[in-house]
């Protein structure tokens, strides 16, 4: 609200004329009318609008009385409650905070809460995004690719070569990750975190490229200018942002659909003569879990007895089993040799809660016996 | 010709006809089978359920399912995971799926931090921004708005969104099940409106999640003032956590991500807020190389439910006439018909819609077809909507799309009968 509201007294004029656009659903001055209704009969998805009508809307009954009530529910919310939940960031610097940091604070930062998941220079790894690929003005250039053939590379839609503004990442950094602890970066730490994020996709600002002396402010990052700003359809920032919208979904042929006659549709000789069934290559994906069954029959009683080694596999290994995750290696009798040095009851402790890149039990849900008898398991493997 | 027809053009049968022509039209059919080899041990034994007491009612006070139903569940795969099953999908078996309402427990579960479980007494719902009084609301509060109930679906834009360069999933429940649809009940969030009140700069609605992803969403005003409910009830009960328990918002026929779950604060603006989930993902790229942003609307679509993968004709006699169904369903308004080709969409006949016809809503709708043994048969469902919509075909969608849009592939399904009566899913492409 507070944020808004200076935004508004800037640009007021700009936004009236927007508003009259709207005014059919949004009323003036009351509040909203009760029976809100868009330009025409069509909605703003392209899809046909059901007015509320002689007290039905579709096929629904309304309770008419049900609208247009003053019903003075709940209460105003607390400036420290707003401060505490209003923390969204626009694009244009609205709800951004003033703070700063240095792509090299942020690579500490990485190592320690994001690579585990994330993989080296944000290269991602175990099914979690990679957060750069290289140079995103180069890889904008991929956005035109399709893999229709096969063994064709296509587009790549990293941070870097496909988000329209940086303030998105800011914003999803500070109250969306890192999981499993989110929303527990300072301001400080979220503009180090974004400057290397930006340094790895080797994004300039102002001429000037982000390297790991960079140090990004709130200035700075309102200056970043991403290379694929444009890349998106149809534009829904500006005043006369809604109005475009409902033109692009009138037309189908934005977006691959299609509208006929129900007259005209066709029902004989629907196909060219090329037309041929493409089957499913190499059995597809059946890797369902559970494995895919119809049978009405009694469950099969698994067996109870838990298997450290098969929990390892399924929570520990994407980390454990791969050096670059900076995890002591599984089987490395060296490294697991300095770890036991703290005491096994510090090993556990730690497991338990996490340390460094390892999230509390390797983000897991075993049960904190389970989590021991996986660490014992690991360590009895790795002498 | 079978006994019901011939009875049906007899009017003036008598009690003795009856039984003489009913005894000699079932000798003739029973003549081809081999009914009389032996006597059924489901009926010539006594099975323990006959003979011994039941459970008390008090036995399960929240009802189970039969342990013998425990097939019938959500799946998921490694291919749409990460974070260890928290930034996931697991999806609905609508091959197991009867008439147009999910069961709570097998409606689709997307989240993008994992499910959330929020104790009801702490939650609350914030709205503020552009509007005359911004308010918090507890839980018991929001319910004491004025509800309504209604009948939608939701889908994840997702849905067959792996099969835009060939089909990859053996299964209906994997290439057609990122969706599910239940009775709803909440409250319309321009009746919130009307008593707050609304700045007319107001064209934006944040949505915003309470979970850890803090999953956001912006939402155009003139969905906010349309249909756009704030639920609470799903089937007659709580929202699931999966569901986004206590509260999620509802955006009927739009895409499942826009109807945030775990809701906890809704702010409106002048401008949108280029969310994470509404840039980095959910945005479709088209072989120009721009991306379609705000792709609201699931488009209409359909498929053939049974037979299936799941549902194989191996078992069929020749000569069996059986039901061909499937689900049709648009994000854009009421589903009209459901054209069906037994030759992969070369020709069309019209299938028939059965039950409620609701607005964004599943329809369901049925062919009957005569089996011959052996036959080879590629089913095609094409579904049209009041909007004026019909589905493309693959080729018309992909020229338009191309391959790797990855959301809102709506092109027509196509099912394949082997002459061994399984069922493979295919695509027909020039």
């Amino acid at each position: 609200m507070f944020k808004l509201d200076r935004k508004l007294m800037i640009s007021a004029s700009v936004f009236t004329a927007a508003a009259l656009l709207v005014v059919g659903c949004a009323g003036s001055g009351t509040g909203v009318s009760k029976s809100c209704s868009t330009s025409g009969q069509a909605s703003i998805d392209g899809g046909v609008f059901y007015p509320a009508v002689n007290g039905k809307t579709g096929p629904y009954l309304l309770d008419s009385k049900a609208s247009g009530m003053k019903i003075n529910n709940g209460r105003i919310p607390t400036a420290n409650e707003l401060k505490a939940w209003d923390t969204d960031v626009m694009a244009d610097g609205t709800g951004l905070p003033e703070g700063s940091g240095s792509a090299s604070d942020g690579s500490d930062v990485y190592d320690a809460k994001c690579l585990s998941c994330h993989g080296d220079f944000g290269s991602g790894g175990a099914g979690y995004p990679s957060l750069a690929k290289g140079n995103a003005y180069t890889l904008k250039a991929t956005l035109l690719s399709q893999r229709s053939v096969e063994g064709a590379d296509g587009p790549v839609r990293v941070f870097g070569s496909y988000w329209p503004y940086v303030s998105t990442l800011w914003w999803y950094i500070k109250d969306g990750m890192p999981h499993p602890m989110t929303g527990s970066l300072s301001d400080d730490e979220t503009y180090a975190l974004t400057a290397y994020i930006l340094q790895l996709n080797e994004i300039k600002i102002d001429g000037v490229l982000v390297d790991s002396e960079y140090v990004l402010d709130r200035e700075k990052l309102l200056k970043v200018v991403m290379p694929n700003v444009d890349g998106f359809e149809p534009k829904i920032a500006g005043p006369n942002s809604l109005p475009g919208i409902r033109a692009y979904y009138a037309n189908p042929s934005n977006y691959g659909a299609q509208k006929v006659k129900s007259s005209e549709r066709c029902m004989t000789n629907c196909q060219t003569s090329t037309a041929k069934t493409v089957y499913i290559q190499n059995g597809g994906i059946k890797d369902f879990i559970p494995p895919m069954a119809t049978a009405r029959d009694l469950p099969k009683v698994e067996s109870k007895e838990f298997d450290p080694k098969k929990a390892y596999e399924e929570n520990c290994a994407a980390c454990h089993a791969t050096k670059s995750m900076g995890a002591p290696m599984f089987g490395d009798a060296k490294a697991w040799t300095s770890v036991k040095a703290k005491g096994m009851d510090t090993v556990y402790k730690n497991g338990i809660n996490g340390i460094n890149g390892m999230p509390a039990k390797g983000g897991s849900t075993l049960s904190d016996a389970e989590f021991k008898s996986v660490v014992d398991y690991i360590v009895n493997a790795s002498k | 010709m079978n006994s019901k027809d011939s009875l049906s053009n007899e009017k003036k049968l008598d009690r003795r006809d009856f039984f003489r022509k009913t005894a000699v039209l079932s000798a003739t059919a029973l003549a081809g089978t081999s009914i009389f080899a032996a006597d059924d041990p489901a009926i010539i034994g006594k099975p323990e359920w006959s003979q011994k007491w039941g459970d008390p009612v008090t036995t399960n006070l929240y009802g189970l399912p039969s342990v013998y139903e425990h097939n019938v569940t959500r799946r998921s795969t490694e291919l749409l995971s990460s974070g260890n099953f928290r930034a996931s999908i697991a999806v609905t078996p609508i091959h197991e799926s009867k008439g147009i309402i999910t069961p709570n427990g097998l409606f689709f579960s997307r989240s993008h931090g994992g499910v959330a479980q929020i104790d009801p007494n702490e939650y609350r719902l914030m709205i503020n921004g552009l509007v005359e009084k911004p308010i918090v609301l507890t839980l018991a509060e929001l319910k004491r708005y004025p509800s309504v109930t209604r009948i939608h679906f939701i889908e994840c834009p997702a849905n067959g969104g792996q099969e835009w360069r060939a089909p990859q999933f053996n299964s209906v429940q994997f290439a057609k099940g990122f969706m599910a649809s239940a009775e709803w009940t909440g409250v319309y969030l321009k009746t919130i409106l009307e008593d707050l009140g609304v700045k007319p700069e107001a064209q934006w609605m944040l949505s915003e999640g309470g979970d850890s992803s803090k999953m956001g969403r912006s939402v155009p005003m003139d969905k906010v003032l349309d249909d756009a409910m704030i639920v609470w009830g799903q089937n007659g009960e709580a929202l699931r956590p999966e569901q986004g328990y206590p509260v999620r918002l509802l955006l009927p026929g739009w895409e499942g991500n826009l109807c945030v779950k775990w809701l906890r604060r809704l702010e409106f603006a002048a401008e949108p807020w280029f969310c994470k989930e509404e840039t980095a993902k959910y945005t479709a790229l088209k072989p120009t190389g721009k991306a379609v942003q705000h792709f609201y609307a699931n488009e209409v679509n359909s498929t053939v439910v049974s037979p299936s993968p799941e549902i194989p004709w191996t078992d069929l006699k020749d000569g069996a006439v059986v039901e061909i169904e499937g689900l049709a369903w648009s994000g854009m308004g009421t589903i009209t018909g459901v054209d069906f080709s037994l030759d992969g969409g070369r020709n069309y006949v019209k299938a028939e819609l059965k039950g409620l016809v609701l607005p964004k809503s599943w329809t369901r709708w049925s062919y009957m077809h005569t089996y011959k043994k052996g036959e080879k048969l590629l089913l095609t469902s094409r579904a049209t909507d009041d909007a004026g919509f019909i589905q493309p075909t693959v080729d018309q969608e992909t020229s338009v799309m191309g391959v790797e849009s990855v959301y809102h592939r709506n092109a027509v399904e196509t099912w394949e009968v082997t002459e061994n009566g399984e069922v493979n899913h295919v695509q027909i492409r020039s």
